[in-house]
């Protein structure tokens, strides 16, 4: 597995968190999953999670993370039949392919993941 | 949703009925495999990290020998369920410290705005804290009978 590889994977694992973290923190959500009897208090451990995940992460490309999640709500997104599925742009079928870098849309920014 | 649409979201390769994991971690990565390989995804340690995450949050097993994994994560393409039954029980840190036997894992991509699948976890927490249909989930000797205790549960 490439390097470039891991921090994509890395990118969808810190934006599953930050999902995860917005959730707990979001009343509606948190009301209704601990309606249904589930606990959600250790948050602490979801933020250590992401310590440890942004630790591995170059600075560069988190800094475009945080970057790009300031704008938009899903900062990386499925690439879908060659569409960047934050804007419905299409996407070079060459990013697919590319092996030296984590690839951003042409159009409106967001980090792609390639499914 | 109607209760009744519920029986679509368990398909038959994503039913184990007999889980060989004697850990929590393991049962999780059982689960997380039959649906890597029934919808060839490749990126089963995300999905597995995903759902060790939300158990550090707190433990989803309920009680009652019950636990519903879950979460959302851009690895899955579509809302994924899987259901999976330990006889013998699995330490998952249930909030009654009991084994838990009877797993509702679901999974659904970030993108899934109408939060189907907090419908789908409503729906079944609320089916499964009847005792009997709890029972039913247990003793279900296949998919065929398994689809029947929806139906009838549904109706």
């Amino acid at each position: 597995m490439t390097e470039t590889k891991d921090q994509a994977k890395l990118l969808v694992a810190l934006q599953d968190l930050d999902h995860m973290i917005k959730e707990v923190q979001d009343t509606q959500t948190s009301t209704e999953l601990k309606d249904m009897g589930f606990q959600m208090d250790n948050i602490g451990e979801l933020k250590n999670a992401r310590d440890k995940i942004t630790a591995q992460i170059r600075p560069q490309l988190l800094n475009r993370y945080e970057r790009v999640s300031r704008t938009y709500d899903r900062t990386v997104v499925p690439v879908v039949n060659e569409l960047c599925t934050g804007c419905f742009a299409k996407v070079p079928t060459s990013f697919r392919y590319e092996k030296h870098a984590v690839m951003t849309c042409e159009s409106c920014g967001r980090i792609l993941y390639f499914i | 949703m109607a209760a009744r649409g519920l029986v679509s979201y368990f398909q038959e390769p994503l039913c184990i009925f007999e889980l060989t994991s004697t850990s929590k971690r393991d049962a999780l990565a059982e689960m997380v495999d039959a649906i890597c390989t029934q919808h060839r995804i490749k990126d089963r340690d995300i999905i597995l990290e995903m759902l060790l995450n939300r158990e550090s949050l707190g433990s989803t097993g309920i009680a009652q020998g019950v636990a519903f994994p879950h979460g959302r994560t851009l690895a899955v393409r579509g809302l994924s369920l899987v259901f999976a039954r330990s006889s013998a029980g699995i330490d998952f840190d249930a909030m009654d410290n009991e084994p838990t036997h009877l797993f509702f894992l679901i999974i659904a991509p970030p993108q899934d705005k109408d939060n189907l699948y907090l419908q789908v976890l409503g729906q079944i927490v609320n089916l499964i804290k009847d005792d009997s249909v709890r029972e039913r989930f247990l003793a279900a000797k296949d998919y065929g009978e398994l689809r029947q205790v929806l139906e009838q549960a549904a109706s």
